[in-house]
């Protein structure tokens, strides 16, 4: 059974990038999400083993996403992909228990770095 | 000469996405500058008669007053004039972050503005065209006003744009009563000129 991986992004320009971003040759089924609370949907659906997650984003934000996932437990890998980059943050989310931040734009390296270095990308 | 200019949904979508790039660079910035955390909000993209520029600023000068300074730029056939407002309230705030002593004089208040403007407007300039592959060139800020109201700063402002590209930025420091406006305004005829860029970033 292949990976659900779920991009939640308010911005469309995003969403694509960030599914340009992703390795070719990954077999992972993308859901998408236009913002925190639809995320939030989204992994409760189980679409969302993965999520790359944006912060600044009307209705809920990313930090009210991983607030909800670390209260209810759900079982969602988080990588954050934001603008954000101030050092705080960056360890706000962490602390919340996002695995990886990436800085926004998001390009191919990028993404495959942080997937090989938490070993979600195997076997490719 | 007149410009028929608009943005469609998903190129509005993509200034909106550029911005968000560049604000966090800026916010980064003056959070290391303050040692705090600057909320970031979802910036505002619009097209807007000259006319509401006003409505556009009088957000965040609602009933207070306000000190402006606006700071020109251009690069690659696009111009633009940014205007960065900020509530009064948030002088007596903003210098002791930074550590002023003593009263907070005229002068003082002054400097505050400008060093915070130089860093909010440059580095979001920079970040926006960075993106768009544009050096932008920037003027000399000026003064729009200090302990003004809103509707005195347009006074002194452009009234030649009638339609605008306008980016609204709305900083806020957390923990700590400090908020202001950026404002970015790009002229009728550079809105076709970046259109095409944000169209070749869209393919």
């Amino acid at each position: 059974m292949s990976l659900n991986l779920l991009i939640c992004d308010d911005s469309g320009f995003a969403r694509k990038q960030m599914a340009k971003s992703l390795p070719p040759d990954w077999n992972v089924d993308i859901h998408f999400a236009t913002d925190g609370v639809e995320g939030i949907n989204a992994i409760r659906e189980g679409k969302g083993d993965i999520v790359l997650l944006d912060l600044t984003m009307p209705n809920m934000d990313g930090f009210g996403v991983l607030e909800i996932i670390r209260r209810e437990d759900l079982p969602a890998m988080v990588i954050v992909v934001s603008g954000d980059i101030q050092p705080e943050a960056r360890k706000r989310v962490l602390d919340l228990g996002a695995l990886a931040f990436i800085e926004k734009p998001i390009d191919t390296d990028k993404a495959r770095r942080v997937l090989t270095e938490y070993g979600i990308l195997t076997g490719i | 000469m007149s410009y028929a200019c608009a943005i469609t949904e998903d190129q509005r979508d993509c200034y909106q996405e550029l911005t968000n790039v560049a604000m966090g660079r800026a916010a980064e910035r003056l959070a290391k500058l303050l040692d705090t955390f600057v909320q970031l909000p979802v910036p505002r993209v619009s097209m807007i008669e000259n006319s509401d520029i006003q409505m556009a600023i009088q957000e965040v000068g609602q009933d207070s007053s306000v000190s402006a300074v606006c700071q020109g730029f251009a690069g690659s056939g696009v111009v633009g004039e940014t205007l960065l407002i900020f509530k009064d309230t948030s002088f007596a705030n903003l210098a002791s972050i930074m550590n002023y002593t003593g009263p907070l004089s005229r002068q003082a208040e002054l400097e505050l503005l400008m060093d915070t403007a130089s860093i909010l407007i440059g580095t979001c300039i920079r970040g926006i065209g960075e993106q768009l592959e544009i050096d932008f060139n920037q003027s000399h800020p000026v003064i729009l006003g200090q302990h003004c109201q809103t509707a005195d700063i347009l006074k002194s402002g452009n009234s030649t744009w009638h339609n605008t590209l306008a980016i609204e930025i709305h900083y806020k420091l957390e923990n700590a009563n400090v908020e202001c406006d950026l404002l970015l305004l790009f002229s009728e005829e550079s809105v076709n000129i970046l259109n095409k860029k944000i169209d070749f970033l869209l393919d």
